[in-house]
């Protein structure tokens, strides 16, 4: 019965995501815990962003300036990385390097807890462990991943400012310009944010979900790791597209 | 609440500061600055017979200077013409009403926009008004095709003393009437 027990686990899943939104309550505690996280998955990811986002911009830069160079249209190169950024690589890219640093840790962290039986000790004093746990890394997540997505397009267009315009020789105020008249504000800018909040989102509960019900030993963590980095990933690209489908025309 | 390290509190106040402040810059230098709120433009129609490569949010242009841009495009249910809606900058509301607006491209391969031509009417286009001055696009395909088949039909020694015989390019199946009495001629 293959299929009864897949759909089995979905059902599961899904009603773990709905008990983190239940548990999630704005106490004084669940404040501490969600600056806590921000501190952890947020402001520590910045470098990795950072690095990460001008090699992309460099990189796209690069292929931009080759591919347009047949036409003549080397002016163009900024709205390709503008448009390219924005709407894909800076959302996606973004989530799979917070996956790969933040999600991570997030299953290696509850499925310790679970090895060392803390969540059931949460759980013998009162206090929910979703509630206690996994709600304040799941809206840490949210939060953070739109901001980090800005860092990341942010760094990839300084850096392609500086390839294209003192190292090809394009013109600055072209660049500029044609970035601005391509890059709408409400359909590519603001949905960058929208998908990436639901990219963090994703990860934070498909890494929590397999660290919270990991086997209880040394190895079921690192197999929940394993897993986390990998259906994550694969359940953000998957989502991409589907977003990217719907909301861009 | 005071036990919590001032230091984590600092770094994650900064982290903050620093996101939102990098999501401002990006937001004004990268952007169009079409923030979708309370909309700093007015609706003007116009129709054309075809639009060519015309996209919504195309560019609207007076002397190349870009003023708007294309909102929407619709087809005419009973006249099945292409009604375009124009959202024109509310700065420039003072348009003639005898303005005139024509689907140009930028270059040889460039973006399809819309120029205005403002004509010389004391009275002003109201928000809603139809441009009725229009010049649908030009396909420049069609043209090269016209001009290659029309040209290359007739021989130059066949008229080479007399004026071209402009039926001479029409083909035989399309004559109707007037085929037989040209079969005479060449008999």
């Amino acid at each position: 019965m293959p299929f009864v027990a897949a759909t089995r686990s979905l059902g599961r899943a899904g009603l773990f995501s709905l008990s983190v939104f239940r548990a999630s309550k704005p106490t004084p505690d669940f404040f501490k815990e969600l600056v806590r996280e921000i501190y952890k998955i947020g402001a520590r990811s910045l470098p990795i962003i950072a690095v990460g986002g001008a090699f992309v911009g460099l990189s796209v830069t690069l292929l931009g300036y080759r591919a347009l160079e047949t036409y003549g249209a080397t002016a163009q190169v900024s709205a390709l990385l503008g448009l390219g950024m924005y709407r894909e690589l800076g959302p996606v890219l973004t989530a799979l390097l917070f996956i790969g640093r933040a999600g991570s840790s997030i299953a290696a962290e509850l499925g310790l807890m679970r090895a060392t039986d803390q969540i059931t000790a949460l759980g013998l004093m009162a206090i929910d462990p979703v509630g206690k746990a996994v709600a304040p890394r799941f809206w840490a997540a949210v939060i953070c991943v739109p901001l980090l997505t800005g860092f990341f397009c942010s760094f990839a267009i300084t850096a392609s400012y500086f390839e294209s315009v003192h190292v090809i020789g394009l013109d600055a105020g072209t660049f500029w310009q044609v970035l601005k008249d391509s890059v709408d504000f409400v359909d590519d800018f603001l949905m960058a944010l929208v998908k990436s909040a639901v990219f963090g989102g994703t990860a934070a509960l498909v890494a929590s979900y397999v660290g919270f019900h990991a086997e209880p030993t040394i190895e079921g963590t690192s197999v929940a790791t394993t897993r986390a980095v990998v259906n994550a990933s694969l359940l953000v690209l998957m989502f991409n597209f589907v977003m990217s489908a719907f909301l861009f025309r | 609440m005071s036990i919590r390290a001032p230091r984590i509190e600092f770094a994650v106040g900064a982290f903050l500061l620093l996101a939102l402040g990098s999501l401002l810059v990006l937001a004004l230098a990268s952007t169009n600055g079409r923030w979708g709120l309370g909309s700093d433009t007015y609706p003007l129609t116009a129709r054309f017979s075809t639009i060519g490569a015309l996209r919504p949010n195309a560019p609207i242009k007076i002397g190349g200077v870009a003023v708007g841009h294309v909102d929407k495009i619709d087809v005419d249910p009973v006249k099945f013409d292409t009604v375009v809606t124009l959202a024109v900058n509310k700065r420039y509301d003072k348009l003639p009403a005898d303005t005139a607006a024509s689907i140009l491209t930028s270059g040889l391969l460039g973006e399809s926009y819309i120029n205005l031509a403002p004509g010389g009417d004391p009275d002003s286009l109201k928000p809603g008004d139809e441009i009725y001055l229009t010049q649908s696009a030009v396909d420049l395909i069609q043209l090269v095709g016209k001009y290659m088949f029309s040209g290359g039909g007739a021989k130059p020694a066949d008229n080479a003393g007399q004026a071209a015989d402009p039926s001479a390019d029409v083909p035989d199946y399309l004559k109707g009437d007037a085929a037989p009495t040209d079969e005479t001629k060449s008999k």
